[in-house]
């Protein structure tokens, strides 16, 4: 999956769960600074990501997303298949 | 009519014993409740430890209703208010059944009811739930099977407040016979472990992996537990006359609602000083007449570091002098039973002169810089005692118990 | 009674008939029901198809465009009758900052749908992805909570629950608060919202009507062809205050809340004889905190929901509190009307009852037509009737113990 789906998956989560409407969310918006979103907001976002792409963050890597760029990188690593 | 209420009864059930006797020793002695979660397999969560209630045999307590038709909260709460009532002495039998009343709190009411029904749903086995699913789990069920045990056909009151319920549950049993409408009231709380609970707690990543440690400063997080806390509460004058043995009197409580977000307190502590500073007006207490504070003190890093904080803008340098011990550091948190367990504990410590530990208390976090009794229960003279709580929902409610001229 | 006079100033009300106390008490006068076949979720495999919905519930229409996603529904009533409350009693947002206003709420369930979501999702797709923000949720005291979040309203806040009678006892607890002086404006009242899991739960119990006809024909308070409660939904809201503040602040008194009373009846209902006695004994007590007697009470809202036991042990428990003088007694039951909705019901009574007190004008119960024998209220009648209400009584009766009953007296002229 590319950057730009999974990227336009995690807005849509966040459009779904704030009311913010789509095309006012920057593709690199930080949740606390641009989007005023609280830590409760914030998680719902990154679990709500989980469980589209059926991956599983763990606890110290949830606490660390502050941004749209964040949780797309975190999405993009767990989706990633380890090399052999 | 008599507004002194006095304390003559404590039923505890809890993760490190049942019975008052039993828990209060082991309490003193820093033993801990918190092992596996062996309720419900936990293979799929990052968490695995909670406190519950051990060995519970609900017959023991439950006589004349059946035990088998009622959730394990509502036993819970029964077992409490029989243990209760007969440390306190009381013949049930002598009770004006009218003016006998039941006011509990809860976090979950009967969630195992819940959870019965959403295996039914999601196993498309529906028809399993019956006509029991009504009677057994709407959460003011629990006051109701006490007060249908026990023949009492008072005040009948659930206020589910979470986290903070046992101390909102009291401060209206008070109120209630305060205002003359009840010669005795069973006060407390009841929550059974609950996988709804577990599931949430550790969703928020707010549930320690192994112990609870309040105010250290490598606090993890809160340990899911269950439980029930039960008191007796008298008018003095009447308490006086049977000779029963007075624990301490209820001095007053005050209530407050942070209104700013459901699960994270206000993050200057106002709304839990805001409690408190109503506590100590509606008992005229001064703040240096506090000898002693149970802490809410579930362990998560944000609580205990707002709880200091309130305590020290309220109580100024006083702070510094009253030791604040937090017992889920051993019991875990056994949620809308937690602070009237607490309450029971202030009672106790009222009554003894003795103040328990908070244990697991190994690094002091500068943060975090008062007194809290580390690791080892203390003796002093403890005249009042505040006991705090605090509730998603921003529901805060801190109460004063005290010997006051009852010493007299 | 004792302590000081608590006057009500304001109510909001959000219902299937309507969304303000006039809407609904004209909605009730017409004999409007809001029973109908239920769309908010699937009846199929259950015995009743009916209940009081709110349709196309929106609650942008009274808290603006905001995000209403850490809302559920239960939430979002409350939330939109405590704007109503708070509008119609004239307490601006500036206002508070120099006065606090609380909240005391009555809800039987909150949301046992948010509970029951969060819960068979996790179990579905694994507990680490259970919806931090449904957890907030599932907490009784959610809806109380998230209100005073949306209202800032930073004093009591309190949720009881004690099933059907859990609105008239916030009511009684808020009231309570005000005499001894602990709060000066409280909202009070209660909520519950329609949804499958306690709709189940009714149903399987055998309580709800069972009608296949057209919506409407049940159910039926006090009628002998009852056989069943239909549940609905809604919230309802009464702005309390201590009569020395409202004056100050040149408030329209609605009201006055002069007694309440509170008993249990351990037999849950299984005993007749314990059963009446509860139900005497609430109203008694009511009686004696408001010093009245039984001659001044002019009117009855009951609680009868068309239970076929419930709504005879109402009868009769009255009758005995009033010493046997109930015959003209004018008497109305409006979940004939609205549904049995639990939580709000206690208080949507008071809400039509305050409108009853200023118009003058008692809704009748729709398709009343025979009763028992010795039947003790012969002015319980299927059209409107000309009251003239000084004091009201309400009761709220629930199906398994509990039992609250209030006295309003009409606002000085």
């Amino acid at each position: 999956m590319s950057t730009d789906e999974i990227r336009a998956n995690v807005k849509r989560s966040i459009a779904k769960i704030t009311s913010i409407s789509f095309d006012e969310i920057p593709d690199h918006a930080s949740y606390k600074d641009d989007l005023q979103l609280d830590s409760l907001t914030i998680l719902e976002i990154a679990v709500d990501a989980e469980y589209q792409f059926q991956v599983k963050l763990s606890d110290d890597d949830l606490g660390e997303i502050r941004t749209v760029d964040d949780t797309v990188r975190m999405v993009q690593q767990y989706l990633t298949p380890v090399a052999a | 009519m008599d507004r002194r209420i006095v304390i003559t009864g404590i039923g505890v059930v809890t993760p490190i014993g049942i019975g008052c006797e039993q828990f209060w020793t082991n309490l003193l002695e820093g033993r801990s409740g918190i092992a596996p979660v062996k309720t419900f397999d936990t293979s799929a969560y990052n968490v695995h430890r909670g406190a519950e209630v051990k060995e519970f045999d609900a017959e023991e307590y439950v006589l004349n209703l059946d035990a088998a038709h009622l959730g394990r909260a509502s036993q819970f709460a029964i077992a409490a208010a029989r243990l209760a009532l007969a440390d306190a002495g009381v013949e049930i039998g002598s009770l004006d059944r009218k003016r006998a009343g039941v006011s509990m709190g809860t976090t979950s009411g009967e969630p195992r009811e819940v959870e019965r029904f959403d295996d039914a749903y999601v196993s498309k086995n529906l028809d399993r739930i019956g006509p029991e699913f009504i009677q057994l789990y709407p959460c003011h069920v629990i006051a109701a099977h006490v007060a249908s045990e026990l023949n009492f056909a008072g005040v009948n009151t659930m206020i589910p407040t979470a986290c903070a319920a046992g101390n909102y549950a009291i401060a209206h049993a008070l109120d209630v016979m305060r205002a003359g409408r009840a010669d005795l009231m069973l006060a407390g709380g009841s929550d059974a472990f609950s996988r709804i609970t577990f599931t949430g707690f550790a969703r928020l990543g707010a549930v320690a992996p192994e112990i609870c440690q309040p105010f250290d400063r490598f606090r993890k997080g809160m340990i899911p537990g269950e439980g029930a806390g039960v008191l007796v509460l008298e008018p003095f004058d009447r308490a006086r006359r049977r000779g029963a043995r007075i624990y301490a009197e209820v001095g007053g409580y005050g209530l407050s609602c942070d209104a700013h977000h459901m699960t994270a307190a206000h993050p200057e502590g106002a709304g839990a000083e805001r409690a408190m500073r109503h506590a100590l007006a509606d008992s005229c207490t001064n703040p240096e007449d506090v000898s002693y504070i149970s802490a809410h003190g579930t362990g998560t890093p944000t609580n205990d570091r707002l709880e200091t904080i309130a305590v020290k803008r309220l109580f100024k340098d006083e702070a510094y002098r009253i030791p604040i011990s937090s017992i889920k550091s051993m019991i875990g948190h056994t949620m809308g039973a937690a602070s009237a367990i607490e309450a029971a504990v202030c009672a106790l410590a009222v009554f003894s002169n003795r103040v328990p530990p908070t244990m697991n208390l190994n690094e002091p976090d500068p943060e975090c810089d008062l007194d809290y009794v580390a690791n080892t229960a203390r003796e002093l003279p403890v005249n009042v005692a505040m006991n705090n709580a605090y509730a998603f929902g921003g529901n805060n409610a801190s109460l004063i118990l005290r010997k006051g001229e009852l010493l007299n | 009674m004792i302590g000081n006079r608590v006057v009500i100033t304001g109510a909001g009300v959000v219902s299937p008939l309507g969304d303000s106390p006039a809407h609904l008490h004209d909605s009730l006068c017409r004999g409007i029901s809001a029973i109908k076949p239920i769309k908010l979720f699937s009846t199929a495999g259950l015995g009743c198809p009916l209940g009081g919905e709110i349709s196309d519930f929106d609650a942008t229409k009274y808290l603006g465009q905001r995000n209403l996603r850490p809302l559920d529904r239960t939430s979002r009533l409350v939330a939109s009758a405590a704007q109503l409350a708070l509008d119609n009693a004239g307490w601006s947002i500036e206002m508070r900052n120099d006065q606090e206003v609380g909240l005391v709420l009555g809800t039987m369930f909150c949301s046992v749908h948010t509970i029951s979501e969060f819960d068979r999702r996790a179990l579905e797709a694994g507990p680490a992805y259970a919806s931090p923000m449904d957890f907030s949720n599932t907490v009784i005291n959610a809806a109380a909570g998230q209100t005073a979040i949306v209202h800032n309203l930073r004093e009591v806040n309190t949720t009881i629950s004690t099933g059907v009678t859990s609105g008239l006892e916030a009511i009684s607890y808020a009231t309570e608060l005000i005499r001894s002086g602990r709060a000066r404006a409280l909202l009070a009242g209660g909520a519950d919202e329609l949804c499958f899991e306690s709709f189940y739960g009714f149903d399987r119990a055998g309580l709800l009507c069972r009608s296949d006809n057209s919506a409407g024909d049940f159910p039926i308070p006090f009628d002998r062809r009852r056989n069943g409660s239909a549940l609905g939904e809604g919230a309802a809201l009464l702005m309390l205050e201590d009569v020395a503040l409202a004056r100050a602040r040149g408030a329209k008194i609605l009201g006055e809340v002069v007694g309440h009373g509170s008993s249990y009846d351990c037999s849950r209902g299984r005993e007749s004889g314990q059963s009446i006695d509860a139900i005497d004994s609430a109203v008694r007590q009511a009686m004696n905190d408001a010093f009245l007697l039984p001659h001044e009470i002019d009117c009855l809202s009951a609680s009868a929901n068309g239970s076929q036991t419930g709504d005879r042990h109402e009868a009769e428990g009255v009758r005995a509190a009033l010493n046997g003088q109930t015959h003209k007694l004018p008497v109305t039951a409006i979940k004939s009307m609205l549904g049995e909705t639990l939580g709000a019901s206690g208080p949507m009574q008071a809400v039509a009852l305050l409108e009853t007190m200023c118009h003058g004008v008692l809704p009748g119960i729709p398709q009343l037509d025979e009763v028992e024998q010795d039947f003790p209220f012969e002015m319980a009648r299927s059209e409107n009737q000309e009251v003239d209400v000084v004091n009201g009584l309400i009761n709220s009766i629930g199906f398994d113990g509990h039992c609250c009953s209030l006295i309003l007296s009409r606002a000085e002229a």
